[in-house]
């Protein structure tokens, strides 16, 4: 048995102690019984709860006056009254929880965001049933989707928006969705616990310095760099080759996109290296060099990244920025598939 | 902070259905209430709403708490007290007009919504009618769309909220009627409050001075309806008793005397054969029962016989009830009269109406008995100018004097009045009671209607060895009037020398067709109280019920009741059906012998069969192709037989 830690301090603060331990309990028992969710889950009648809201216990009071008021005046009609709110009641009550059963979660991805910017966990919810479903909402314990209805067979995407202050992991431990369909008499919810994680890019340093300068190599070719002097061919364009490049002339008589290919004597790249930031932190020093990706990439430069460990020679795309990102935003942490928990 | 009252508009796809359920709350209390209030009300909705359409600011604060300190005076002005239905509707309307002028959120609107219901309710505690029952479920109906429309997205259409509040609705209706007929009813209330139930309502007149009001109000208002079990007793029979008026003071009978006890009701002794019948009596404000004289037993609680014999309840009837009696047409009541009782009942003031106290004794000195002078009073009734009137003239002071001797016309107040001096002023112990004679019968539902025009007024006098016994002074004048009822007396020719038309038949007829329904409404809605519920438990077959029986019931029904609701959720929230080729390519798979993983496509799942499964590579491609072509396919008819019989063919 372990200790209860008793708040002597504050009698105050009983109560909200009392209601966050309570809280903790539940969901700790919630999370035993339904163990791990798969990327798609259904939600079974068995792990959809429902509580009455304020709005329906002060409905409950109305009717338990309503009711004294019956009896005390033996009016048949008032008992009519008060016995169809009591039905309605009830009948919210069914309605509310099947409101959320049966609902497909479907998680649908993260996108990459830089800290400071709020993740976006994105899931698919789908209505498999005949009958639309009213206002859902995901929510966590700091935020909340918007609201959304969802016809017979449709699916939508809901976002749910969790902030983010520093770079690596974010992980989405769990999750809820709720409703308060029809009367907000009662609050039907379900707990999920998924795999969600993302990926927080560090904060690109708003003051960086000027990046190293441009390597001119004279007389060979680079592996997989392509020159700008002299013109070699044409070849399909990528997606992420600079619109300088393409054959518009080509493009105008063929109707295709294509890309020019030079092969030169002059092949310009731009090395990134971690070492030689012109910072102590490294914290500063990945916050730089993520300000020159994204720059360079603004500009369709092509570059490559050396950190400690790792390098990715220089080139350019929507691939390789990432892979460049990714790399800074995972540097130095132990364990970048171990849950770093912030929700 | 003008920032924080302003209003985006957002209110609008839900204030107009708040408005609405207020409206529809409020309006049965309109004709009760002050017109200000009203007034008030329909203003500030208005005002709320012109504001919330123009994105206008809310009033200041300070404006709100002026107006809520006018709102809260002025009912308090009005009816000088906040207890009881009246100013606590109005009160109500009042706090609903003003919460309206701070409703800036969606969910501020509950609070109007709970005052609407409460509305609601206390329109109920006033009246119950017929419409009642439609009015509240339109009442719930319109109240709950808009607590639908609360919460709703702002692009929903109102026709929607409707349909979904009513199925909800509608979900509710058996719960309701079941926890309805199994709550157990009480018969007494907790506490009593007043409700203004009536617009004025006609009752008896707990007082009777003949001569100050020169006309009677014919009222076609139903003072109570009786169903009897056997035979209807004859006109003659049908006088229903109701107070007992003992004390004159020359003017005024009333009824304050000292007798107390009671054993009033051992001093009946019953001849011949009883007439048993149930009563259902419309709200009176006062404490008198009625009952067939002369009244043997009822079952109407808190009720006793006073010393007159007449019933009384411990409280004023302030709704309808219903009770069973047994009552005597043939009857002696207190035989032997005690001295002191004598005195009470042959006193007369001093020095009014000398002339009548004259006439009686000149009158009984010329014949031998009792008997015979109250036999020569009736006949000089009959036989001399007196005439029956619903518009006698007024009488001034020794009303009775006037009557006899000058005026001769009046109803049966002027002459059960002066009947009663003229048997005092002879020593004979005389009195009068106050009731209903007569009655219609409602051939459709075969009930007697007794109405408030039926409203009577007889003697009775004491005779030695024969005890009190009745005596009609009217029926000597006007025996057409106990005959056929006041209607009978007015339409038998002689109405028309009043001025008055007889209703045509058919109008007649609709007026006691509507009656019927108006009875059976009372007697199983309105009257279902602990007897109706326990006759009706006894029916369903449930013996010697009480509320734990009833309670148990009602949790059992309410629980059936609920799983079907849950069932019918359930199946309304069924998958959609799979079409045919869905089903076909099911049983393909089925035949593969190889799970499908989670969001594999047909062609990912025929290849990884293809190398796993039984069936040829071959047909599994077949009905593939098949099944794709079939469900996105341009030629889906076509796709469709080939899927039929590849499937067919495994």
């Amino acid at each position: 048995m372990s200790s209860i830690p008793w708040p002597s301090r504050k009698f105050k603060a009983l109560i909200p102690w009392l209601t966050a331990t309570a809280k903790r309990r539940v969901r700790h028992w919630a999370r035993n019984r339904q163990g791990d969710d798969q990327p798609v889950t259904e939600l079974r009648p068995g792990r959809v709860y429902i509580l009455p809201t304020g709005v329906g216990l002060v409905f409950a009071l109305m009717a338990f006056a309503m009711l004294l008021g019956s009896m005390n005046y033996n009016n048949n009609l008032s008992f009519v009254l008060t016995f169809m709110l009591v039905g309605i009641g009830l009948v919210a009550m069914h309605q509310c929880q099947r409101n959320l059963v049966g609902l497909e979660l479907r998680y649908a991805g993260t996108e990459p965001v830089f800290a400071g910017q709020s993740a976006q966990f994105r899931i698919a919810i789908t209505n498999n049933s005949r009958n639309r479903r009213n206002g859902i909402r995901l929510y966590t314990d700091t935020t909340m989707s918007e609201i959304q209805d969802l016809y017979p067979g449709e699916s939508r995407l809901f976002v749910l928006p969790v902030a983010t202050d520093r770079r690596g992991l974010i992980t989405l431990r769990r999750f809820g969705i709720r409703t308060l369909f029809p009367f907000e008499l009662f609050r039907s919810w379900a707990w999920l616990h998924m795999d969600l994680w993302g990926i927080v890019y560090p904060h690109p340093a708003e003051q960086a310095p000027e990046p190293p300068p441009t390597q001119t190599s004279h007389g060979h070719r680079q592996h997989d760099a392509r020159g700008e002097e002299d013109f070699a061919g044409l070849r399909k364009f990528h997606t992420g080759d600079s619109p300088r490049h393409v054959a518009w002339k080509a493009y105008a008589r063929s109707g295709q996109l294509l890309s020019k290919q030079f092969a030169g004597a002059d092949t310009s790249s731009q090395w990134f290296d971690f070492d030689a930031v012109p910072a102590d932190d490294v914290e500063e020093r990945l916050s730089i060099l993520t300000r020159w990706v994204t720059d360079a990439d603004r500009t369709f430069e092509d570059f490559g990244l050396r950190v400690p460990g790792a390098a990715y020679p220089p080139s350019h795309g929507d691939t390789h920025r990432r892979q460049c990102l990714e790399a800074l935003a995972l540097f130095g942490l132990k364990d970048p598939h171990g849950k770093v928990t912030r929700h | 902070m003008a920032k924080s009252r302003g209003t985006d508009g957002s209110l609008l796809s839900s204030l107009p259905w708040t408005l609405a359920a207020g409206g529809f709350a409020l309006a049965p209390h309109v004709v009760f209430l002050p017109v200000w209030i009203t007034v008030a009300f329909a203003a500030c909705a208005a005002w709320r709403y012109g504001i919330e359409k123009r994105r206008r600011s809310l009033p200041s604060g300070w404006l709100r708490a002026f107006l809520a300190l006018v709102g809260f005076l002025g009912v308090l002005g009005t009816y000088s007290t906040i207890s009881g239905v009246g100013p606590g509707s109005a009160l109500l309307a009042i706090m609903a007009a003003l919460k309206l002028l701070e409703t800036r959120r969606r969910r501020d609107q509950f609070v109007l919504l709970f005052i609407a219901i409460f509305l609601i309710m206390s329109s109920l505690l006033r009246e119950q009618y017929i419409w009642s029952l439609p009015y509240l479920v339109v009442g719930v109906l319109l109240t709950m769309t808009a607590w639908l429309r609360l919460s709703a997205s702002a692009v929903e259409a109102p026709r929607q909220s409707l349909a979904t509040s009513s199925r909800l609705v509608m979900y509710a209706a058996p719960i309701a009627i079941a926890m309805w007929i199994f709550f157990p009813r009480i018969a007494t209330p907790f506490w009593a409050v007043p409700i203004d139930t009536s617009r004025g309502t006609s009752g008896l007149s707990e007082t009777m001075s003949p001569g100050d009001i020169s006309s009677l109000s014919l009222s076609d208002e139903v003072a109570f309806r009786v169903t009897f079990e056997e035979v209807i007793p004859a006109p003659r029979e049908r006088y229903w008793r109701g107070l007992v008026l003992t004390l004159f003071n020359g003017r005024t009978w009333t009824s304050n005397d000292p007798f107390m006890g009671p054993r009033a009701h051992e001093q009946v002794a019953a001849i011949g054969n009883p007439v048993r019948y149930q009563i259902t009596l419309e709200p009176t404000q006062q404490i008198w029962v009625f009952a067939l004289d002369m009244p043997w037993s009822w079952t109407l609680s808190r009720t006793f016989m006073g010393p007159q014999q007449q019933l009384a309840r411990g409280q004023p009837i302030d709704q309808r009830v219903a009770y069973e009696a047994v009552s005597y047409t043939d009857y002696r009541t207190e035989v032997d009269l005690r001295n002191y009782a004598r005195d009470w009942y042959v006193s007369l003031p001093d020095g009014t109406n000398p002339r009548a106290v004259t006439l009686a004794r000149e009158m009984r000195a010329a014949v031998t008995s009792d008997r015979a002078y109250i036999e020569a009073v009736l006949a000089k009734f009959h036989e001399e100018e007196y005439f029956y009137t619903l518009e006698p003239p007024a009488l001034g002071s020794n009303p009775v004097d006037r009557f006899l001797f000058d005026t001769k016309q009046g109803f049966c107040e002027h002459y059960a009045s002066a009947f009663a001096v003229l048997m005092r002023a002879a020593d004979i112990p005389a009195r009068v009671v106050l009731g209903y004679q007569g009655g219609e019968i409602n051939p459709m539902g075969g009930h007697l209607i007794v109405r408030q025009s039926d409203a009577h007024a007889w003697n009775e006098v004491w005779l030695p060895s024969r005890g009190w016994f009745r005596v009609d002074p009217t029926a000597a004048v006007a025996p057409e009037r106990i005959d056929s009822g006041i209607r009978g007396a007015m339409f038998d020719g002689t109405g028309a020398a009043w001025g008055l038309a007889a209703p045509s038949a058919l109008l007649h007829r609709l007026t006691l067709t509507w009656d019927v329904i108006n009875a059976k409404w009372n007697e199983w809605i309105l009257g279902y109280g602990p007897d109706n519920q326990n006759r009706f438990m006894k029916w369903l077959g449930m013996d010697d019920p009480d509320w734990r029986k009833m309670m148990l019931t009602l949790v059992a029904t309410v629980a059936v009741l609920t799983v079907i609701i849950s069932l019918l959720l359930m199946w309304r929230y069924r998958p959609p059906p799979k079409d045919r080729a869905a089903v076909l390519y099911q049983r393909f798979v089925n035949k593969t012998g190889v799970l499908p993983t989670t969001g594999e496509t047909p062609i990912a799942f025929a290849r990884r069969a293809g190398s796993r499964s039984a069936l040829p590579v071959d047909t599994i491609e077949f009905v593939t192709t098949s099944y794709l072509d079939a469900r996105y396919g341009p030629g889906d008819a076509d796709a469709m037989r080939r899927l039929e019989s590849a499937v067919a063919a495994l």
